[in-house]
């Protein structure tokens, strides 16, 4: 059956042209349709989700919100729902992910979106919420209220399934029209999420437009940026350094590109009691969605001085990655990933000296460093630097040259090297520290890329201390 | 290992591990009869995957706990191919494995007991029954009954299920007593948490996590895994072998 993706309130999808687009991972791809959408088609959209959130959605209580989000989450996460019975067999089949890999990710990343996830989320950029409903007072004295943009353009990436889900939350819990442009990769779960909301709550799906249009196309992308009062954008950074050229003067864009997260694994973690559950945990977060989002680590920072050495810990993470592949396969590669998979293993072999570990089918590979070679991204897929150092504490100073580009740290270590480590990180560049497991699995309100989600996009407009004394001489009742 | 001549009949061969080991003597040569009780299609989607792996293949749907569907479908498969060589009893009754659903043992009557029995040992003596008149007359033959790892260590007390199966573990040694003189071998595979197939589909992420934490090669099985050991105990390599049990578990039980 044709799917058709996108949500397109106030056009008329039958006076559209579809385009097909194909998928041809497995034997039959599934067959999904996206809208061929001019500027003009854009306009129209961007008035329309605009004028919807004006006379809608910023006079709805925020509380309001977060029940009609945490609905269409409680959909998706019902395994019998037909929504979610579309993503877990559309979505593996559009990216190449592993079935079982794509349903677990999907309720445990939707589980963070639940109502106590989103007021949690609410709460940590504003101590007091209601400041999204009305006036508040604030601390220094005065009244403030916070406003997002009438209109807010997100431009989404498609390397890991359901990306698009926490811009467009952020964009409906601070009461914005949302027009955002999906990613050819993955086209779908934007679409879907709309349209669980149209269903329950159809007042908010006016408010929230998904479009799709050929990437490097740039007429319908200038009517978009054109349009949003505050652009969103995530992707490579040559993509994201041409849109922020292509940005109609004064409007705001917000970048989020493309990070290299790592880990670092104390010697205590390293002896027998614990070796094996260390790996595996690695491993967990090297494997998950194929190591294609921004938190999956690069490069496993082992500490010598434990009761197993560095290159004992490698081959442990090597069993435990074919362990995972049994599991959850890794997704079939391209040519040109094959070969770019092949070339790293050769660089890392010969020029780098490592001790590579791999299957024979290319489904993982380990490059043990027993000489500290230092820093850099691994070739994705499964493949991963183990990188022996004589200190954890010498780390931060080998990826401090890498600053822009750090994100996640997965730490395995006591306390007390915990919180000093993540102080020596945080210099460095890195926004996130994890425990080792939970690095691709972050939690609802965290800081993204060291930055607020929600209180980024508002404007705060404050009533001086001075003003309603003032106003009092007006009122009727002055005497 | 070559099985090219050779005749293998699996029961409960539609998916899941029946398939896998289909697939796997197929792979090798051999004429599979995939018997079936009710999913036509997924047998068809076996009997194509034997095909391109290199065998011959023949869905077959019979009820194996009927005596008269058993001898039934042991007549056409030597029909079909002449001969039996190796039974592989595979199928057992509808079970679903979810440790959240399944019936405590005072809410299990016995009618529950008795479905699985007759889903495992009765299918098996009902199979042996009708498969051994032929491999009596050729002296020669290799039966090989799949149990589960269950039967040694109970971490969920599956109690129809496991009885049954347990069971089967007696029937089988019992057999391979009686048979081995007359040169017919008797063995039991018994694999563990085999995930996915139909019916493990309800068990947990937190249960699989546990039994992986506990077994000395990380993972759980797949369909595949539980193919190799039933492959070497039908060959010849396996020919001084008789009554024995091979886990297939991922060292989770030894012994």
């Amino acid at each position: 059956m044709l799917e058709r993706a996108c949500h397109l309130p106030g056009l008329d999808p039958d006076a559209l042209d579809w385009h097909r687009l194909s998928f041809a991972r497995g034997d039959t791809g599934p067959d999904i349709a996206v809208p061929v959408l001019g500027p003009g088609d854009i306009d129209r959209l961007a008035a329309h989700v605009r004028d919807n959130a004006a006379a809608r959605l910023r006079a709805m209580p925020v509380a309001r919100i977060v029940e009609a989000i945490d609905a269409v989450i409680v959909r998706l996460l019902d395994r019998q729902d037909p929504y979610r019975r579309k993503m877990e067999q559309m979505l593996p089949a559009v990216t190449g992910y592993d079935p079982e890999m794509v349903r677990l990710g999907l309720t445990r990343y939707l589980m963070t979106f639940r109502k106590p996830e989103l007021l949690r989320f609410l709460a940590e950029d504003f101590p007091n919420p209601a400041i999204l409903d009305g006036f508040q007072p604030l601390p220094k004295g005065g009244y403030g209220k916070a406003f997002g943009p009438p209109l807010l353009a997100h431009i989404w990436a498609g390397n890991v399934p359901g990306l698009p889900l926490w811009s467009m939350v952020c964009g409906l819990l601070v009461k914005s029209g949302t027009i955002g442009k999906v990613s050819s990769a993955e086209p779908l779960f934007a679409g879907w999420f709309a349209q669980v909301l149209a269903e329950v709550a159809p007042d908010l799906a006016e408010c929230l437009a998904v479009v799709w249009w050929q990437g490097g196309e740039s007429a319908p992308e200038q009517a978009m940026l054109g349009a949003a009062d505050l652009t969103l954008a995530y992707g490579s950074n040559t993509s994201l350094a041409a849109i922020a050229g292509r940005m109609p003067p004064g409007k705001r864009l917000l970048r989020f590109g493309h990070k290299v997260s790592f880990a670092m694994i104390a010697a205590v973690a390293l002896d027998p009691a614990k070796v094996a559950d260390t790996a595996r945990r690695a491993a967990r977060d090297i494997a998950r969605y194929d190591q294609q989002g921004c938190f999956a680590p690069h490069v496993v920072f082992v500490e010598r001085g434990g009761r197993l050495c560095p290159r004992s810990f490698a081959r442990y993470l090597a069993r435990a990655l074919d362990a995972f592949g049994h599991r959850f396969p890794a997704r079939a590669l391209t040519m040109a990933e094959t070969a770019s998979f092949a070339a790293w293993c050769q660089q890392e072999e010969f020029t780098h000296d490592a001790e590579v570990m791999g299957d024979a089918h290319g489904g993982w590979t380990v490059s043990f460093h027993n000489a500290g070679q230092g820093f850099g991204p691994s070739c994705l897929n499964r493949s991963v630097k183990v990188v022996a150092v004589d200190d954890l504490a010498n780390v931060p100073g080998l990826v401090a040259p890498f600053r822009a580009l750090l994100q996640t740290v997965g730490i395995a270590a006591s306390p007390d090297e915990l919180f000093r480590l993540a102080g020596l990180l945080g210099d460095a560049g890195v926004t996130r520290i994890a425990a080792l497991g939970d690095m691709t699995t972050p939690e609802a309100g965290w800081h993204h890329d060291g930055r607020c989600n929600l209180s980024d996009l508002v404007q705060i407009t404050e009533i001086d201390a001075r003003a309603p004394p003032a106003a009092d001489k007006l009122a009727f009742y002055d005497d | 290992m070559d099985f090219a001549g050779k005749t293998v009949l699996i029961t409960g061969a539609g998916r899941g591990i029946g398939a896998a080991i289909a697939k796997g003597f197929a792979t090798e040569g051999a004429s599979v009869a995939v018997n079936y009780l009710q999913d036509a299609t997924s047998a068809s989607a076996t009997v194509d995957a034997c095909t391109v792996a290199g065998g011959t293949a023949l869905a077959m749907q019979a009820d194996v706990t009927d005596a008269g569907d058993a001898a039934r479908l042991v007549a056409a498969t030597q029909d079909a191919f002449g001969k039996i060589d190796v039974l592989v009893h595979n199928a057992f009754a509808p079970y679903v494995f979810s440790p959240e659903k399944r019936a405590l043992f005072w809410e299990t009557d016995w009618a529950a007991f008795q479905a699985q029995i007759d889903g495992s040992v009765k299918a098996a003596h009902g199979m042996a029954r009708a498969v051994l008149p032929d491999m009596l007359a050729r002296a020669e033959g290799c039966i090989i009954n799949i149990a589960t790892n269950l039967v040694e260590r109970p971490v969920v007390p599956y109690h129809d299920y496991t009885t049954a199966k347990s069971a089967l573990v007696g029937f089988s040694r019992n057999l391979a007593v009686e048979l081995g003189p007359l040169g017919i071998r008797v063995n039991l595979v018994c694999p563990g948490l085999v995930y996915p197939t139909a019916a493990s589909r309800a068990v947990k992420e937190d249960l699989k996590d546990a039994l992986i934490a506990q077994t000395p090669l990380r993972r759980i099985a797949t369909p595949a895994d539980v193919a190799g050991p039933v492959l070497f105990l039908a060959s010849p390599w396996a020919g001084f072998m008789t009554g024995q049990t091979l886990y297939v578990d991922g060292g989770f039980v030894m012994r």
